[in-house]
């Protein structure tokens, strides 16, 4: 259970919402929220938007594929024992 | 990457990656005595690990196993296996390894690695990309920890029902 109560998208300013549109084509997945991480990052934009465009650049095609990448994510993901 | 196969083929480049960089990295900086290499029979299997590596020497990881020639020859051949271009290449492989080593700071993994995937043809972008990757969900792991975040992307992707494969390729 999260140490936190994750507010629900309604509950941003307008500004901290536009992290969860961009968040929505980057999954390309419609939840019914938006997922935690990214409410988590909307809580500050100020970090979760270069955060989050360091992210993307990151995991942009290049010369691994953005799959290739999402392996290595959840790879280091798992090293770290990241149940999330 | 929605087979299983692929996933599968990526765990167990994590697990010999790790068996290797933790022997590797204690017992290298310890300068602690290592048996001479095996002659012979045994020898062949440093041969097959030159070759597969393409150097004239044993990476130290093989090299701190030589004094059970049995032992090194079982490890390797898991090793090999584990490496090998099947459904995922090799060159993507060495990039998990690198990944996974820089994830758990292993220096002697980081170097040998990142030689690797250099050898493999991936260029400056290319390691950059694997850094920025590994760094970024480095982060978001931690933060996700801290808060105790519960998974929310689970079953997204499709079951993969084929049977299993039993190493066929």
């Amino acid at each position: 259970m999260p140490t936190v109560r994750l507010r629900d998208a309604a509950e941003y300013p307008e500004p901290a919402r536009k992290l969860f549109d961009l968040a929505k084509a980057w999954f390309a997945y419609d939840f019914n929220e938006p997922a935690a991480m990214s409410r988590v990052m909307a809580w500050d934009p100020e970090f979760g938007g270069p955060h989050g465009r360091a992210m993307k650049r990151a995991m942009g095609a290049g010369e691994f594929t953005r799959a290739e990448k999402e392996m290595v994510a959840a790879v280091v993901s798992g090293v770290n024992a990241c149940g999330y | 990457m929605t087979e299983d196969a692929l996933w599968y083929e990526a765990a167990l480049v994590v697990g010999i990656t790790n068996a290797l960089n933790v022997v590797a990295d204690a017992l290298a900086p310890t300068g602690a005595p290592v048996a001479d290499l095996p002659t012979g029979d045994a020898g062949a299997v440093l041969d097959e690990i030159r070759a597969f590596y393409a150097r004239d020497d044993v990476p130290t990881a093989y090299r701190v196993l030589a004094g059970d020639p049995a032992y090194l020859a079982d490890v390797w051949a898991a090793a090999r296996q584990a490496f090998t271009d099947h459904r995922l290449t090799r060159r993507m492989k060495e990039a998990l390894a690198f990944s996974i080593s820089v994830t758990t700071r292993s220096v002697w993994g980081s170097r040998f690695h990142l030689g690797e995937m250099r050898r493999l043809g991936v260029g400056p972008r290319g390691v950059m990309e694997i850094l920025g990757v590994t760094q970024m969900f480095s982060s978001y792991t931690k933060i996700a920890d801290t808060l105790q975040l519960d998974p929310d992307m689970v079953g997204l992707g499709p079951v993969d029902c084929t049977p299993a494969p039993g190493g066929q390729r």
